[in-house]
């Protein structure tokens, strides 16, 4: 009899070791898919946050400016750079033929010009001076310099030549290659040219369809769960209702995108691409859940302070906006910050309200196009050009970024505001 | 003088029936208790004399009750009037969780019984004060309310519910919460507050009710069996189960 005893006792020890071994393993497993998942995104991302530039030396050449003498700012503005680029770039290999001096060209990005441009406007004494200017390397310079090109393939099969591979190699060996922080990355739109694309369009656009998303669905969501939490009879019509709303959030989220196409877009023409749809859309979308959260957290409320309220004399609707809401708000900000999060990420539903396009502005207002951080993932990652690949993960790094601050923002609230009942 | 008159108050929860035909007068400054076991009515009869049971869906009241000779139940009486005049108190002390200053002068705001902050100020003290509260926090009129021990939130609730002035005061069990000494804080209290109003009290101890109460209505199962005074009651009860139920043969 004891014997039995102290086997069943020790049965019940494996048996608990077991069961904690197992919800070790299980959390083990997450985590480790977690840091592959993260290691993967940072190890490709992070050299995204690096911009090489090539260093040559320009002159600056009136004559082939076509300036005149003493030349107003105007004539700055107004002056040809095209051509002193084109000799500084083929001026670094004396002895290149014409096509050499082509290739020689398409190792800086087409913005070269420009670049040439805005050293001399900032100062304008350089006139008939050299100077050594920096200049964005194309993106597969770029990669060759982050050391994530394919060298060793035979050349026919690569875009850079071995031409332009050895100029370039002279220059990193002469300290002329430089890699700086890119700052162009956060202030550029998106660009079919990868060693020029930024998030700065996708960026605004986000935080533009955040913001119309919000002001759209938290007032229509908090009055929602306030009439139906705290004045709305329980029936059979408030329960159809509520089951509803539960089934809107399981709603996937293309069909609120279809919705927007047909019906924003179709029946009451509003622009296209825009952030004002895209946040309409994605309001649709976080309704039900700012709804579901702010009821959840007006149930939380004790009844005894809203018969404290009542009992005192207060209305009904005295005792709602003067006890219960405030009480609930901490739980119903967080809900929300919570479905602006999710939110955030949504892609699907913009992609159909044509949000997918190619903008190459950076949007002022959310009446312009514009597109919006995971639809600009979902472009790049499309994108062939080998110097897109970082720009994906480090536009994954940025959302990502956003929405752990989003949700950090969300616990904060959580902790910091609501009342703990005794 | 008699304050309140309830005559044949039925009260039904959906289909069930929680009072039977009630019919009870309370009569002015002075205490009536209301005891008996647990589910046989009297905090649903408490609650019925400021209409506390209109938030309840179900609950559907019949009868009449009188108060100043005024028909509460009556479709033209306004409930935020009725719940001006008729204060309450709860089981759990259940402070807003605001300042304590903001609790006092909550109803005085929304009734706009104060015209100035000075006149707020003076309600906020003499309710305190009335509530033998004022000695121990005067010094944190700003802190949080739910900061304070129980039976000093609810002497808090207390002078929450006499800010306004209430003819009368309904107390649904204010004790049960509390220790042996925050209890006779509290009796005393009711001790001093009967000069100004009606008090009608439920209690589970038939001791508190043979200390505070003058008057005594005993209830069984939604019946109002016996009441009249509560000397009465306590030494020389008419009914049996009256009788049974005070020397704690059941309950």
């Amino acid at each position: 009899m004891n014997k039995n005893k102290e086997q069943l006792l020790n049965k019940r020890y494996k048996a608990e070791q077991r069961f904690r071994l197992y919800g070790l393993s299980a959390i083990f497993m997450a985590l480790l898919f977690l840091i592959i998942f993260i290691f993967k995104i940072f190890s490709t991302g992070y050299s995204a946050f690096q911009k090489t530039w090539l260093i040559v030396p320009v002159t600056f050449d009136a004559e082939l400016m076509m300036l005149d003498q003493n030349p107003s700012k105007e004539d700055l503005q107004d002056a040809d750079y095209y051509d002193i680029a084109l000799k500084s770039m083929a001026d670094l290999d004396p002895n290149a033929n014409e096509d050499q001096e082509n290739e020689l060209k398409r190792m800086v990005s087409y913005f070269f010009e420009k670049e040439i441009k805005n050293e001399l406007l900032n100062d304008p004494n350089l006139i008939g001076k050299t100077k050594e200017v920096y200049l964005t390397a194309s993106d597969d310079l770029d990669q060759v310099f982050k050391g994530n090109y394919p060298r060793d393939l035979p050349e026919d099969q690569r875009r850079v030549s071995d031409y332009q591979l050895k100029i370039f190699d002279q220059l990193v060996a002469n300290g002329k290659v430089e890699s700086k922080f890119n700052i162009s990355f956060f202030t550029n739109a998106d660009s079919r040219e990868a060693e020029l694309a930024g998030i700065a369009s996708s960026f605004m656009g986000s935080i533009f369809s955040i913001l119309v998303c919000l002001m759209i669905a938290f007032p229509v969501a908090v009055l929602a769960a306030i009439y139906l939490e705290e004045f709305a009879p329980k029936n059979r019509f408030t329960d159809f209702i509520e089951v509803n709303i539960n089934n809107l959030a399981a709603v996937p989220s293309i069909v609120f995108g279809l919705l927007g196409l047909g019906v924003l877009l179709a029946i009451f023409h509003l622009p296209r691409s825009t952030p004002l749809v895209g946040g309409i859309t994605l309001s649709l979308m976080t309704l039900p859940t700012i709804i579901i959260a702010a009821r959840a957290s007006l149930k939380a409320v004790p009844p005894s302070i809203r018969e404290a309220a009542l009992a005192m004399g207060a209305s009904r609707m005295q005792t709602t906006m003067h006890h219960t809401v405030p009480l609930s708000m901490p739980g119903t900000l967080s809900g929300t910050i919570i479905g602006l999060a999710q939110a955030l990420g949504e892609t699907a539903p913009l992609i159909l309200i044509g949000m997918v396009a190619f903008v190459n502005t950076i949007p002022g207002s959310p009446m312009d196009p514009a597109a919006s951080l995971p639809v600009q993932i979902y472009i790049w990652a499309e994108s062939a050009e080998r110097g897109f690949v970082e720009k994906v993960s480090a536009c994954i790094m940025v959302l990502l970024g956003f929405l752990i601050i989003m949700n950090l923002f969300a616990q904060i609230i959580r902790h910091k505001f609501e009342k703990k009942w005794s | 003088m008699i304050k309140i008159k309830a005559k044949d108050v039925d009260v039904f929860y959906g289909k069930k029936q929680a009072l039977f035909n009630i019919s009870l007068d309370i009569e002015e400054n002075q205490v009536t208790a209301l005891i008996g076991p647990s589910g046989c009515g009297k905090s649903t009869f408490l609650r019925c004399l400021n209409r506390m049971n209109d938030v309840i869906d179900i609950c559907s009241v019949k009868g009449e009750i009188l108060i100043n000779d005024f028909n509460i139940n009556d479709k033209s009486c306004d409930v935020v009037r009725l719940r001006e005049k008729i204060g309450m108190v709860f089981q759990k002390p259940n402070p807003f969780p605001k300042t304590l200053y903001e609790n006092v002068s909550y109803g005085p705001t929304i009734h706009g019984m104060a015209q100035s902050k000075q006149e707020m100020d003076e309600i906020v003290e003499t309710s305190l004060k009335k509530a033998a509260l004022w000695e121990e926090v005067k010094d944190r009129l700003h802190e949080p309310g739910t900061g304070l021990s129980g039976g000093q939130q609810q002497r808090l609730c207390i002078a929450r519910a006499i800010s306004v002035r209430p003819e009368v005061i309904l107390m649904d069990e204010p004790c049960s919460a509390l220790d042996p000494i925050a209890t006779a804080q509290i009796e005393e209290l009711i001790d001093e507050l009967k000069k100004e109003h009606t008090i009608i009290i439920v209690t589970h101890s038939m001791a508190q009710a043979a200390r505070v109460s003058q008057n005594t209505g005993f209830f069984h199962l939604g019946q109002l069996i016996e009441h009249g005074s509560t000397d009465k009651i306590f030494k020389n009860p008419d009914n049996k189960k009256t009788q049974d139920y005070i020397t704690g043969r059941f309950g």
